[in-house]
Parts: C-alpha cells; sequence; structure tokens
C-alpha cells in the first residue's frame, strides 16, 4: 500500500542541498575555532589554591581571583578599554569589532576569540581554562554561566550612577592587576577634566541626547545610558521629563522642534557598529532646522563607536570629555546655511 | 475561495459570456441594491476623514483646530502642519490604502483568505532585498533601494505561488501555512545575515512600522503605491475573474498566467514601497479584505474602494492610538498594528468558526 517512491522536486532538492551545504560549512567553522581558540600556557591548568586569591566584590556578587592574573580574557569592550589605560595585557577577547584606539585586538592572532559579547564560546573557554574572565554591559547576561566555569567578574556600569561606577570599574581592576598607582592617576585626570567641563556647560544652554538607528530616532535622558552628559557633565537637559530606560523614548522630529534644545547631541548607532550611518540626513530636516541647535551649529555628532560601543571605559570617558570640551571651546557659530 | 459575503449578488454566473478583450461584470446588476451601499461607503469614508482630521491635530507640537480655519493666525501651527502634519497623514492613508488592496489582490491570486504580503513572504523577500542592498551598496538612492527590494518581493511572491501549483490537494489552511513558512526561510536568512553584520537593531528600526520620521520631502514614494492602487482599480474585474480559478478565466479568454504576473507586479511594488519609506505594517492586507469581504461580497471592482477606505481608517486609527498613549513619546504603528490586528483577526476567526477558507 506503501506510495510508490517519488523524486524530490528540483525547487526542494536544491533548498536541501543549500541547507546541507551551510550546515557543513558552519558545522566545519564551529569545529576549528576551539582549535584555534585556546590561550597559550606553558603549565597545565592548576585550579588556584585556597588563600592564594582575594575575593573580589563586582556588579554580580563576590568572585575569588588569584593573585596577579596571568591570563585573562575579556567580554567587554568597556574593560578592555580601562585595562588598556592600565596597561595590562589581556589574553583573550570576544566579538568581531574593535572599533578606533582597541582596534589592536582586532588581531585574531594575538587575541584569541571567544565567541561573542553575546554568546560566549564556553568549550573554548573550558579548554583555555583562564584565570579570570571579565564581563559586563552586554555579555553581563552570560555572567552566571561563566562564573560556573572560571573565575569571572562582571563589570557592569550602572546608569543612574556611571562615573561612580566607572571609577569603581576602574580601581577593582587595578586592585587585581595592581595597578593602583596609574588608576589613581587615571581617575585623578578624569576628575580635572569633568571639573573643567562642568564649569563651561552648565551656561551654555540645555541639551538633548538622541540616538539614531535605521532611520529612527529616540531620546534619552538623566540617568539614562548616556545620562553622563547630564549628570555628570552638567549640562542641563531640554526634555526633563525624559526616564531612563535602555532603548530611550522613540520620538519624531516634532519632539527635537518642540524641546527646542540648545545643544542636540546625536549618536549614530549605524555609524557606531561601522554600517554607514544616516543621523546627518535624518536631522537635516524642516523642523530640526528651526531648532536653537541647529540655528547656532549645536548639532553635536558623538564619536559613535566610543559613545555607543565602549560606553563605561575609563579612556573613553576621557574621550568624550575631550570632544565635549572642545566643542564648547568654539566660538558659537552663526546661522547654518 | 471562500464563501461569497452575504450580500453579494455580483458573482458572474457560469454561464457568464464576456465582452472580450475587457470584461465588466457588474454594472448592470447594481443599482436597486446599491443605493445603501454607496450610502455606507460615504459614511465609511467621512469617518476616515474625521481621524485623518484628528490626526492632523495630533502631536507635540500644540496645532488649535482653527488654525485649519484661520492660517494666518497660526504660522507656527501652519509650519508643523504642512512639514509633519499632513505628509504624516497623508502617507497613513496611503500606506494603509495601498497595503489593504495588496491584501486583497494576494487573496484573489492565491484563492484563499488568509493570504496577504506579510503571511507569504513578500514582505520579508522585500526586507531581505534592503538588507542586501545596505551590505552591498549602502550608498543607492532611495527609489533604487526600493526598486531591488521590490524584485524581492515579486521573486519571493513568485516562489510563492510556484509552491501553491505544486501542492495537489491544498486546503484553505495549507496555503497561508506555506505562505508563513516561506516568509520564515527568508526572515531567517535576512536575520543570519542582518546577525553577521551587527546590523539586527537596524533590521528592527527599519522594519517595524513607524511614521515618526515622515517629514515633507520624505513620504512622497508613497503616492507611487497610491498609483498602483489606481491600477488595482482600473483592472478590478480581472482579479475578480482570476479569483475564480485558472479554468474559469481561460475559459473567458483572458490569460490567467499574465493577470497573476499583473497582481503580482502590484502587491510586490506595494509592499517594496511601503517596507522601504515606512517599514512593516501587519495584518492589515488580511484583517481590512476579510471585514470588506462580509460587508459587501468579493467583487474586486465594488470591494476595493471600501477595502482602500477601512485600510485608510485601520492605519491612522493605530497610528493616532500610538501617538496618543504615551505623548510626547510614540509607539510605532507596527506595535499598534500587531495588537489591534491580532485581536481583529481573531474576531474574524472565531465567527466564521467552521466555515474557515
Amino acid at each position: 500500500m506503501s506510495p510508490p517512491p517519488r523524486r524530490l522536486p528540483p525547487l526542494l532538492a536544491a533548498l536541501v542541498g543549500v541547507a546541507v551545504i551551510a550546515l557543513a560549512v558552519f558545522g566545519w567553522r564551529a569545529s576549528r575555532a576551539p582549535a584555534e581558540a585556546p590561550v597559550p600556557r606553558g603549565a597545565a591548568p592548576a585550579a588556584p589554591a585556597p588563600g592564594a586569591g582575594r575575593t573580589v566584590a563586582h556588579a554580580q556578587g563576590s568572585t575569588v581571583v588569584t593573585e596577579h592574573p596571568a591570563q585573562v580574557v575579556v567580554f567587554d569592550l568597556a574593560a578592555l578599554d580601562t585595562l588598556d589605560a592600565l596597561g595590562v595585557d589581556v589574553q583573550g577577547v570576544a566579538g568581531e569589532y574593535f572599533p578606533g584606539q582597541l582596534a589592536k585586538y582586532g588581531d585574531a592572532k594575538r587575541y584569541p576569540r571567544f565567541g561573542t559579547l553575546f554568546e560566549p564560546d564556553y568549550e573554548a573557554l573550558h579548554a583555555a581554562r583562564p584565570d579570570l574572565v571579565i564581563t559586563g554591559g552586554r555579555s553581563s547576561a552570560r555572567y552566571a554561566k561563566l562564573a560556573a566555569l572560571v573565575p569571572t567578574i562582571d563589570q557592569t556600569t550602572d546608569d543612574a550612577h556611571f562615573l561612580d561606577t566607572v571609577v569603581g570599574n576602574t580601581q577593582r581592576l587595578a586592585t587585581v592587576f595592581g595597578k593602583e598607582e596609574q588608576a589613581r592617576a587615571l581617575v585623578e585626570a578624569m576628575h580635572r577634566s569633568i571639573a573643567r567641563l562642568k564649569g563651561t556647560t552648565a551656561h551654555r544652554g540645555k541639551g538633548l541626547i538622541v540616538l539614531t538607528s535605521g532611520g529612527r530616532m529616540s531620546a534619552y535622558g538623566p540617568g539614562s545610558r548616556f545620562g553622563v552628559l547630564h549628570d555628570a557633565f552638567g549640562i542641563p537637559p531640554a526634555a526633563p521629563g525624559l526616564k531612563a530606560s535602555l532603548h530611550g523614548e522613540a520620538i519624531g522630529s516634532e519632539f527635537i522642534l518642540e524641546t527646542n534644545p540648545d545643544w542636540l547631541f546625536v549618536i549614530d548607532r549605524d555609524a557606531a557598529i561601522g554600517e554607514g550611518g544616516g543621523a546627518q540626513r535624518l536631522l537635516d530636516n524642516e523642523m530640526v532646522h528651526q531648532t536653537a541647535a541647529w540655528k547656532q551649529g549645536q548639532v553635536v555628532y558623538l564619536e559613535p563607536a566610543n559613545t555607543y560601543l565602549i560606553g563605561g571605559g575609563i579612556q573613553s570617558v576621557r574621550r568624550l570629555m575631550e570632544q565635549l570640551s572642545d566643542v564648547y571651546a568654539r566660538p558659537r557659530q552663526p546661522v547654518a546655511p | 475561495m471562500s464563501t461569497p459575503g452575504p450580500d453579494s449578488p455580483s458573482l458572474p454566473e457560469p454561464g457568464f459570456t464576456p465582452r472580450a478583450p475587457a470584461v465588466s461584470l457588474p454594472q448592470p446588476a447594481q443599482p436597486p441594491a446599491n443605493g445603501g451601499a454607496l450610502l455606507r461607503l460615504a459614511a465609511a469614508g467621512l469617518a476616515v476623514l474625521v481621524l485623518a482630521g484628528t490626526s492632523l491635530l495630533i502631536g507635540v507640537s500644540d496645532v488649535p483646530w482653527d488654525a485649519l480655519l484661520a492660517p494666518a493666525e497660526h504660522p507656527r501651527a501652519v509650519q508643523v502642519l504642512i512639514i509633519s502634519r499632513v505628509p504624516r497623514t497623508l502617507s497613513l492613508m496611503l500606506a494603509g490604502m495601498s497595503l489593504a488592496v495588496a491584501g486583497l489582490i494576494m487573496q484573489m491570486l492565491a484563492r484563499n483568505r488568509f493570504v496577504e504580503p506579510f503571511t507569504a513572504g513578500t514582505a520579508e523577500s522585500a526586507s531581505l532585498g534592503l538588507l542586501a542592498v545596505t551590505l552591498l551598496a549602502p550608498g543607492l538612492p532611495i527609489l533604487a533601494r526600493t526598486a531591488v527590494a521590490a524584485g524581492f518581493a515579486m521573486a519571493g511572491t513568485a516562489l510563492f505561488l510556484l509552491i501553491l501549483r505544486r501542492i495537489p490537494l491544498r486546503s484553505a489552511l495549507v496555503v497561508p501555512v506555506v505562505g508563513l513558512v516561506l516568509g520564515a526561510i527568508f526572515d531567517a536568512a535576512t536575520t543570519f545575515f542582518a546577525y553577521r553584520f551587527s546590523l539586527l537593531q537596524s533590521l528592527m528600526a527599519w522594519t517595524t512600522g513607524d511614521f515618526s520620521s515622515v517629514l515633507r520631502g520624505r513620504y512622497e514614494l508613497l503616492w507611487g503605491a497610491f498609483v498602483l492602487t489606481v491600477v488595482a482599480y482600473v483592472v478590478a474585474d480581472r482579479f475578480t475573474v482570476a479569483g475564480l480559478g485558472e479554468a474559469f478565466t481561460t475559459n473567458l479568454g483572458l490569460s490567467h498566467p499574465r493577470i497573476v504576473a499583473l497582481g503580482l507586479s502590484i502587491v510586490a511594488m506595494v509592499t517594496a514601497v511601503v517596507v522601504a519609506t515606512v517599514g512593516m505594517i501587519p495584518f492589515i492586507g488580511l484583517v481590512v479584505p476579510n471585514v470588506v469581504s462580509l460587508i459587501v461580497g468579493d467583487n474586486a471592482r465594488r470591494s476595493i474602494p471600501w477595502v482602500a477606505v477601512l485600510g485608510a481608517g485601520f492605519v491612522l486609527l493605530c497610528d493616532i492610538v500610538g501617538r496618543v498613549v504615551r505623548q510626547p513619546y510614540e509607539i510605532p504603528v507596527g506595535t499598534v498594528a500587531g495588537v489591534v490586528g491580532s485581536l481583529a483577526f481573531l474576531h474574524l476567526l472565531l465567527r466564521r468558526n467552521g466555515r474557515v477558507g
């Protein structure tokens, strides 16, 4: 009673063929990755002897970390940025895209990859057994799973107390790696710059922070992930009603017109991730043209990768401040054409 | 095709003889029962105009209603109206109209009530096209982007119809399932490449229907979708005939493949234009034609005006809700339409219970 065997229709056969090839290619890539990935180590992995480490309190609890960990894998660009400033060498990183001053970590031979920020390669980590894994921000959701495998600390920043956590994170890394001296210098320099910046921002008008992505806009206020501009750098918010939320509030150009900021701070998300970016085109419109910010030439495109991707690194905060100091030092421009 | 609506007298009789080359079906049969229908259509049109007026007056900036009457006294309000409100309202109506009519055409071509650009892979293939443009030729002007998206949409929809032809015994529910599966495959491909190039969030942003960036000079492409809708109305009878099946169509001396190709082109171009300018608005092509079929039946000539009017009203309403709920911030129309549309669709399904298809 069984039906006669039928040939696969050509279309289906083609689809199946493509699927098989795709699986084979990615399967091969996946199986190849761990072979490249393990951190080169001289000695066989050994668990730290009890008492050999110190307990480090961090954003998601506390962890016993060996004195001066030698093998470090970092799952956070901000932490990478801070470690770079402290002069700590890391042995492994995650992700594909290392913007600007972190470009050197893009060298996969020198810095093996352990998956992405969102999806750590647990197999590779298990094989490499690093002394310390650092998560934060985008990877903080993977903390628990990583901590079960290797000593892990979480460097997530708290938007509501952004600067305090940046300082705290820097000091934590400094303690772990014995770089207290460098950390103190960095933090002091930062506080000096903040004091200077605050002196210039407070009386130069109100600002609005807008993130653009795929042709849409959202606004961010004090206490939000970009709220440091208001909270720490003293720029009065043009829209004080904005609540803090991870993805901001969806707005249209009319909102910018009504808010009428003196400064419009733009973070171009598409440019941050290296995909063109159309913030200029989006904001160059008849509604925005009527705002004080546009008329005074005070539409500021914040360095996108630094602001959006790295965020809470100690150098990244310094670079953000430098950019703001520059634009605030510029003489006020007359109406833009 | 599903059962005709309650008062649908105008489906052609089997013995109907066409006057070649054009088919004009319903005109003679209409006048007696139609005065009421026309009145109802006018009432619906009026309701949509009221919604449009509301849409003009709602927003972050203050536009008092008397700015419409005495523009000279409210220069700023008039400026906001001209630059932002009128374009937004027009684009909402144009998108709603054309998407709903595109849904109707697809339902006739696929001879199934549950098909629309968003359940047949059309919208997904259009957005795959947009992603391809973004990755391969990011500097392309919007018109060229849309053209590429339309090409992808057409190919995707053609593939859908091709698969449908290969399925021997198709029940009413298999058709949309095939469409959803196909759409999911396109979507998976899009998501995969977007993921590889860290474009997931951008993809979300540009595929979620959202009119917040519509301003004068940024929506005009939608008039193209309107023109296509008018074309659909002009050739409406052919779609009615095509909806009765290939054999029937051929019997009337019409080329079924040609009608399908025409309908397909209209649907694909409309979808591509809307997805490229404002993103995806789900359910409208599904819910509106089904509601209209309950009101006036399945003759395209009679239902297209209804579908257009109600489509415009549906999108207007969703956008007004999205703008009011969290003022001065916005909820994208795609989100609101998803919620409202799915509720309406469930209602339709339960109402039709047992007579699916």
